[in-house]
């Protein structure tokens, strides 16, 4: 201590904002729009849909040395029920596709596909095989291509981080509709703001109740 | 060449003797091609007694079937069985010719249970029809596949490709 060296703690090195207000119940105020897509976007549950080497690079990213798991995308689900990001690992057949589709249906909206490599993209090596299909965006909507033969891990977390960003762009609460916007929703004169929708909402749903 | 090799204590030229002195005229020209392999030419018709007579061969049973392969020779087929001595430690491929116009040859499932599938292959990839299989369906195409597409004059049918 008398050469001027202090020993600190992290709290009193790093300086959060405003850590003061959190001290007591309080209330973070967000949108419905970014709340849903952040936990959304971050907690993406890939289907282990691996069908030839590129799913050797997908185990590969979720093993600790590259750790999908950064990401919030290291639960691996081996049903589509539970899955929203399909991951096609690998040559697509002619035998496989209608499986393919299926599962893709199965899946639970919102559900994303990502063509991981060449073969998933458009056929790759086996383009003119007589198997083969040329790529999966000819059995279900493909939201990221991922080029590489077989791409590297950091590929497919490139591919996941343009997911993410594709997701966040995402909206759930319906735009209001450009009819409805200022004139509308402009007070009566005179009237309080919430209080005639109100009643008419409740009147509404008390005459739907009865009937 | 290896010395004597296998239980049985038999040089590959003495097994390819023992084969032939066995067989008679349904082995044709066996010959010893590698250190542990015989090679002949079975006539299609004799194919199926010719294996059940291998397998029960004394000290020589040829019990293993490895593979059956096809081969498109363009003018003709060939079907190929690769089999095996336990007791001798000896290989025994044999080759049938199958005309390209009649393509069809004995199954030998029910003497080699393994040919099942080999054969089931060989039909759905090259079209070769194994008569008395139990179940020749298709293995590794779907089941409405048109054509056999390892066949040298294949030409591949939209209807294959649905989703194009």
């Amino acid at each position: 201590m008398s050469d001027g060296f202090e020993l600190r703690g992290l709290a009193e090195r790093v300086q959060y904002p405003n850590l003061s207000q959190f001290e007591r119940p309080n209330v973070v105020t967000t949108t419905v729009d970014f709340i849903f897509s952040w936990a959304r976007s971050h907690s993406v549950f890939p289907f282990t849909y691996g069908l030839a080497c590129c799913a050797i690079e997908m185990l590969s990213s979720g093993f600790a040395r590259y750790d999908i798991a950064r990401f919030g995308m290291e639960v691996f689900r081996p049903t589509p029920r539970q899955c929203d990001l399909m991951i096609v690992a690998g040559t697509v057949n002619e035998k496989m596709a209608p499986v393919l589709k299926r599962l893709y249906e199965q899946m639970s909206e919102p559900k994303w596909v990502m063509a991981m490599g060449a073969c998933a993209t458009s056929g790759g090596p086996f383009y003119d095989c007589y198997n083969v299909v040329n790529g999966v965006d000819k059995l279900v909507p493909v939201d990221v291509y991922v080029p590489g033969c077989p791409p590297r891990p950091e590929a497919l977390f490139q591919g996941l981080l343009e997911l993410q960003k594709k997701i966040q762009a995402m909206r759930i609460v319906p735009p209001v509709p450009a009819a409805a916007t200022p004139a509308d929703n402009a007070t009566p004169a005179g009237e309080a703001p919430a209080a005639p929708s109100a009643a008419a909402g409740g009147a509404a749903d008390a005459a739907k109740v009865q009937g | 060449m290896l010395p004597a090799i296998g239980g049985a204590g038999l040089s590959i030229d003495e097994v390819a003797a023992r084969l032939a002195a066995a067989l008679g005229a349904d082995l044709r020209d066996p010959r010893v091609q590698e250190p542990d392999t015989v090679v002949a030419t079975v006539e299609r018709g004799r194919l199926h007694d010719v294996a059940v007579r291998l397998r029960g061969l004394d000290g020589l049973a040829y019990e293993s079937c490895n593979f059956v392969a096809a081969v498109d020779y363009v003018n003709r087929f060939e079907t190929v069985y690769h089999l095996y001595s336990f007791a001798s430690n000896t290989y025994l491929e044999l080759h049938v010719d199958v005309p390209r116009a009649q393509p069809v040859v004995a199954t030998v499932s029910d003497v080699w249970p393994a040919a099942d599938w080999h054969e089931r292959e060989a039909w759905d990839m090259m079209g070769i029809r194994f008569e008395g299989h139990p179940d020749l369906r298709r293995i590794l195409l779907k089941d409405d596949w048109v054509g056999h597409p390892l066949r040298k004059d294949y030409v591949d049918s939209v209807e294959n490709h649905p989703h194009v």
